[in-house]
């Protein structure tokens, strides 16, 4: 990892509002968050979590109701709040790519994938040139593809185009949310393997929203969990998932099919999470917490480095404890 | 193949809806209080007399016997004589037709050219916008509320008290005195583009404003396009979807003769034919007319769903 030279992505104090209409709701509460030059980042979180609105921030892509109110994102050292449209499409030209949820949707259903592509690449590519970028995606065929308008491909192929689309001028950076949240589950793992094969070829850096913490950890250098609005445990995959030091990643990796003996019962997080309409003043995981003591209810968690990891939590001592004993046993 | 797959359904549902206008527009004149008979010979008349007429028109038999012998006499491509005439009405129709489509004909692009355009801007504006109201709202609610009829006499009087350029009635063809002709047809022309002008820009609107917030806009905002490629590329095609249908509605409602404004100006087309047979209680007249207004309306309206199946591969591929 090249953590020495200036990071990619640099996020600060970020706080992000949307407006109802009748109420405020504050989507992201003090976030601050860094991507370095090739490397894979997944930001994981329940919906609600903040993690999309994370997401699109950095392309400036927020719906008009959103309403950034203080902090600063720079991606690729362009100020993303405040430079003017044209600067930031040329950066989301030049240096972004985005691969959305829903590859169907994200098609235009009136225009063939072979002029959609070629408008992805910019100028006027020959069609030997979509083909070869098409195959770059790992779709056989690709001249029939080409034809094709996006109804007529499984969602797992519409995916795989969009993935070319996003990597067609070859970003620095690549965000993904939710890659294969709608795609069977059989061709989620081939899907990712695709995206990983292609930015470790090219260099960019990948950011990966998603819910899902253990497909994640297999395709990712580092995780940040985002709870509320804010980062709360953020480090290298192998020891966030290994020791986790904050509850909620804890609940999260009990709460999630992957690697439980046989007999252990999956135990979802109780309550729901929060909807914060302003600051929080405490910490947010708090009501959900089984660790919590007098002063998460009174007391914001700051930021702190704790066990080769950045952490947000008063209990980060007592989190980790608890899962030394019973682990060291299995081994 | 898939075409004619798409399309033996809705000929088939063309047919039945002929079949119900045929049998309301017959019904409906036959249950108008007050016959051919009493038009043509008063009040003050022997039922002798009128028996005479009703035989000579076939007036005295059962109304499904007469109700059949027209739609055989039509199979046949004979649509009946005026009786107030005596010529035949598909001729007199087929007259006037050209001046009917002419009008239909300036108030569409008048329509198109205004609303289409200021629908795109204001759908544009508003999905980029927090409030979501607009005056292009505003101008399509007032414009679909103002009854023809109200639009029309306020033009009429404004442009009777200053003749300015324009001259309401006194038509001429256009291949006769194209100048004069315009003078006599802007302004009827005009009168019926504004329900247009507001039905396609708030059909407009709307379909803009959706697709503006469906995942493959922001897909093409996030490559960086300009907004004025996303606009060519992106939503022209995707938001013409729904305005294809009520350009074939609108257009198919203008070429049925427009009966308000004809009658208002004095333009020689359909309607104002129409009417006139209705006020006569000339049978052969109302019927064919209304019948192959309805015909014309059908067929145009099977003609979007060709076109709506160009444009969205979705529909013709759907099951």
């Amino acid at each position: 990892m090249t953590a020495m030279t200036a990071p990619l992505v640099d996020i600060a104090d970020l706080v992000i509002e949307y407006d109802t209409g009748t109420r405020q709701v504050r989507a992201i509460d003090g976030a601050a968050l860094q991507v370095f030059e090739d490397e894979t980042l997944a930001i994981v979180g329940e919906s609600g979590s903040g993690k999309t609105t994370l997401g699109m921030a950095a392309g400036r892509l927020l719906p008009p109701e959103a309403r950034v109110l203080g902090g600063r994102i720079h991606v690729a050292d362009v100020d993303v709040s405040d430079a003017d449209d044209d600067a930031l499409r040329r950066l989301r030209h030049d240096k972004l790519g985005f691969v959305f949820q829903n590859p169907t949707t994200a098609l235009d259903p009136t225009m063939r994938i072979g002029r959609q592509v070629a408008l992805a690449m910019g100028g006027r590519p020959a069609p030997e040139a979509i083909a070869e970028l098409l195959s770059r995606a790992e779709l056989n065929e690709p001249q029939r593809i080409l034809r094709a308008f996006p109804h007529e491909l499984s969602g797992g192929m519409a995916q795989r185009v969009v993935i070319a689309m996003a990597i067609a001028r070859s970003p620095q950076l690549l965000i993904a949310d939710e890659p294969t949240a709608s795609l069977d589950a059989s061709i989620r793992e081939k899907v990712m393997a695709t995206l990983g094969r292609l930015r470790a070829e090219s260099g960019a850096s990948l950011v990966i929203l998603s819910h899902d913490l253990r497909m994640i950890a297999r395709h990712a250098d580092r995780v940040a969990v985002m709870y509320g609005g804010r980062i709360v445990e953020l480090g290298a995959v192998g020891q966030v998932m290994q020791a986790p030091a904050h509850p909620y990643t804890r609940a999260l990796l009990a709460a999630a099919a992957g690697n439980e003996r046989p007999g252990e019962r999956l135990r979802p997080i109780p309550g729901t999470p929060p909807i914060l309409e302003s600051r929080c003043e405490a910490c947010a995981y708090a009501p959900r917490c089984a660790f919590r003591e007098t002063r998460c209810e009174t007391e914001r968690p700051e930021p702190r480095a704790f066990a080769g990891r950045e952490v947000v939590c008063h209990r980060a001592e007592a989190v980790i404890a608890a899962d030394q004993s019973p682990r060291q046993e299995a081994r | 193949m898939r075409l004619a797959a798409y399309l033996l359904p809705r000929i088939l549902a063309a047919l039945i809806t002929l079949f119900g206008v045929s049998v309301l527009v017959f019904l409906s004149l036959r249950l108008l209080p007050g016959g051919y008979a009493d038009i043509l010979l008063g009040p003050f008349v022997t039922p002798e007399a009128r028996a005479v007429i009703a035989q000579r028109y076939g007036l005295d038999q059962p109304l499904v016997v007469q109700y059949l012998r027209w739609v055989w006499a039509m199979l046949g491509g004979d649509f009946g004589v005026s009786m107030v005439t005596q010529r035949p009405v598909i001729a007199e129709l087929l007259r006037r037709a050209p001046v009917t489509l002419q009008l239909a004909l300036i108030a569409l692009a008048v329509a198109l050219a205004v609303g289409y355009p200021l629908g795109v801007i204001s759908g544009v504006r508003a999905a980029s916008r927090r409030k979501r109201r607009d005056f292009g709202r505003v101008v399509g609610a007032m414009g679909a509320s103002v009854p023809d009829f109200v639009l029309g006499s306020v033009l009429i009087f404004v442009f009777s008290v200053w003749s300015l350029w324009f001259r309401v009635g006194g038509y001429v063809p256009f291949g006769v005195d194209p100048v004069g002709n315009l003078r006599t047809m802007l302004l009827p022309g005009l009168t019926l583009s504004v329900f247009g002008v507001a039905l396609i820009l708030r059909t407009t609107r709307d379909a803009v404003l959706r697709v503006m917030t469906e995942p493959h806009i922001t897909a093409a905002v996030a490559r960086g396009a300009t907004p004025g490629a996303i606009i060519r590329r992106h939503i022209l095609r995707n938001a013409a979807i729904p305005v294809v249908t009520v350009v074939a509605t609108y257009f198919g409602f203008l070429l049925g003769g427009a009966v308000i404004v004809e009658v208002l100006f004095s333009v020689p087309g359909v309607g104002l034919y129409i009417f006139n047979g209705l006020l006569n209680r000339d049978y052969a007249i109302v019927q064919a007319g209304v019948l192959l207004a309805a015909v014309v309306f059908i067929t145009i309206n099977m003609l979007a769903d060709v076109l709506y199946a160009l444009i969205d591969p979705r529909v013709g591929a759907a099951r």
